[in-house]
């Protein structure tokens, strides 16, 4: 009884302590995002709130939160009321695979606690595409019980476009798999260790996977709903898309949803391609200067280096790519993507054959 | 030459250019936007911005109601009530002046066609109200904006009568009908 108390205090906290550095995340990336398409666009982004617009977040969220919440006439109410935490809740959840320090096992009150992973299940990568895949329920269920032309549109598109590009994230995850023979993050974490050579970006495990990563990455900025494939809230054709009619917390829950999507497809390809909390060096600096205890600091440092990267990239080709035509965006997934994630599992399957264990 | 293009569209290079001229933007972060209420921009010294009506250095009015401004402005934006000076019948006034603002263009042609200089276009464009009607100026209005902007005035000149329409606008700035 002791213990199951024990373990579920240590979890709740560990999901209290990932959850709240998701939200503070997401709330730094909301003012991170406008401000890095003002400095890309020659402008200054927000100003007011604060200095240098530091507070703009906050401005935002107490704004949304005591907006008018509107449901429209004609829609459904439950449906229009679900699909809000339908696309909110496989965004967070998504975090409990997620190793964001070194695999250590703590002993706590004889209770085994991995203090850097609030779960570690051995399917974790099949976790995170099952839950992704509901997320677009919420985006179709919310465009469809609007009862407005432009949130069907949105939300048609969405559901085509997560489709076709699900396959793609996928499949290009497949090679990965293949290399570490596991679905657990974190035994592909660890297979990763040693220097940026044994990334499976680079070629860690005896093929590199920088066509797979390529695949991955414009297949999960399809999956989040971002430029150049944000068709489904395209707001100079449908207004907002399959939120159009949302308004409030509502439209925040959207919003978080999006941005903590963001964060978890960033965690993804750091953890399955660019060795997680991994430094790019054998070993880690800790150890050498004689503090192996600390190494977690310098772990999570890393892992946090690797995703800001990939959020930057999220920024920076949407301040650069203009967005795709619906029927470029099919032709692109299904002509272009499939074949090549397709490829890169045949090629990594033969070397991962012919040389086991390289 | 298509395998060069080939070649291209795999390593993304047209991508890959787009997204070196946004980093490159960002590293050298230079904003051409200006915070707006904090700072203003520079105006021009021949910015056109709110109408005023002027006086001279003596403090009277230089309009003498010829209503000239009234049938140059193309969007009505002028009415003139003329009248005579009161005890001076030579002289004329005008008695009544209104702008409506909300139709007004900004095009300058009534400051051209004043004979006597009486109007001129000041650096003022902070001119968002809550109630349109405030946008509709009567005399007193305009020439308190024309004091507060032209705090230098023109000197009266004693030969100059009000009266006398002295035509400062040169035949040749008027675009000429070509026949």
């Amino acid at each position: 009884m002791e213990t199951v108390l024990i373990r579920l205090g240590l979890t709740l906290s560990q999901i209290v302590v990932v959850m709240v550095a998701v939200l503070l995340t997401v709330a730094a990336l909301t003012l991170l995002e406008r401000k890095v398409l003002g400095w890309m666009q020659d402008r200054m982004g927000p100003m007011e709130v604060g200095p240098y617009g530091i507070l703009q977040p906050v401005a935002d969220g107490l704004k949304l939160f005591f907006k008018e919440d509107i449901i429209p006439a004609g829609a459904n109410k439950f449906m229009f009321s679900m699909a809000p935490v339908l696309s909110l809740v496989p965004a967070l959840i998504g975090f409990a695979v997620i190793p964001f320090g070194p695999d250590w096992t703590v002993d706590v009150g004889g209770v085994n606690f991995k203090p850097f992973v609030i779960t570690d299940i051995n399917i974790g990568v099949l976790y995170i595409l099952a839950f992704a895949s509901i997320g677009a329920y919420g985006i179709i269920l919310g465009g469809w019980s609007s009862n407005s032309k432009y949130s069907l549109l949105g939300g048609l598109r969405s559901a085509a476009q997560l489709i076709s590009y699900e396959l793609n994230v996928g499949l290009s995850i497949v090679g990965v798999l293949l290399l570490s023979s596991s679905l657990s993050l974190v035994t592909i974490t660890n297979a990763q260790a040693g220097g940026f050579w044994n990334w499976y970006f680079f070629g860690g495990g005896g093929f590199p996977q920088a066509l797979a990563f390529i695949v991955f990455i414009i297949s999960a900025v399809a999956e989040t709903n971002r430029t150049p494939f944000d068709l489904p809230e395209a707001e100079s054709e449908l207004v907002a898309g399959f939120f159009t009619e949302y308004s409030g917390m509502r439209f925040a829950f959207f919003f978080l949803a999006e941005y903590g999507n963001m964060i978890l497809v960033s965690c993804v390809a750091t953890v399955l391609f660019f060795g997680g909390w991994h430094p790019p060096y054998p070993g880690t600096l800790m150890e050498y200067i004689g503090m192996g205890h600390l190494l977690w600091i310098e772990g999570i440092m890393w892992f946090v280096l690797k995703v800001a990267f990939f959020l930057f990239f999220f920024f920076w080709i949407r301040a650069t790519l203009p967005r795709l035509r619906y029927d470029q965006l099919m032709r692109f997934g299904w002509k272009v993507l499939l074949p090549i994630a397709l490829a890169n599992i045949v090629v990594t399957s033969i070397v991962a054959f012919l040389f086991p264990g390289s | 030459m298509k395998l060069k293009e080939w070649v291209k569209t795999l390593l993304f290079y047209e991508i890959a250019l787009g997204m070196k001229a946004t980093l490159s933007h960002f590293l050298h972060y230079k904003p051409i936007t200006l915070q707006y209420p904090h700072e203003k921009k520079q105006l021009p010294s021949n910015y056109r911005g709110m109408l005023a009506l002027l006086r001279y250095d003596d403090g009277t009015e230089k309009c003498v109601g010829c209503d000239l401004c009234e049938a140059a402005c193309p969007s009505r934006v002028i009415r003139v009530v003329s009248a005579e000076v009161p005890g001076e019948p030579t002289k004329r006034y005008s008695k009544e002046y209104y702008m409506d603002m909300t139709r007004c263009l900004f095009c300058g042609l009534c400051v051209k066609a004043c004979p006597v200089d009486a109007l001129g276009m000041t650096q003022e464009y902070e001119w968002a109200v809550y109630d349109k009607r405030q946008l509709q100026l009567n005399k007193e209005q305009l020439l308190a904006i024309g004091d507060r902007n032209f705090p230098v005035r023109e000197k009266r000149l004693e030969f100059q009568h009000p009266n006398v329409a002295y035509f400062n606008v040169g035949f040749k700035e008027i675009p000429q009908k070509e026949l």
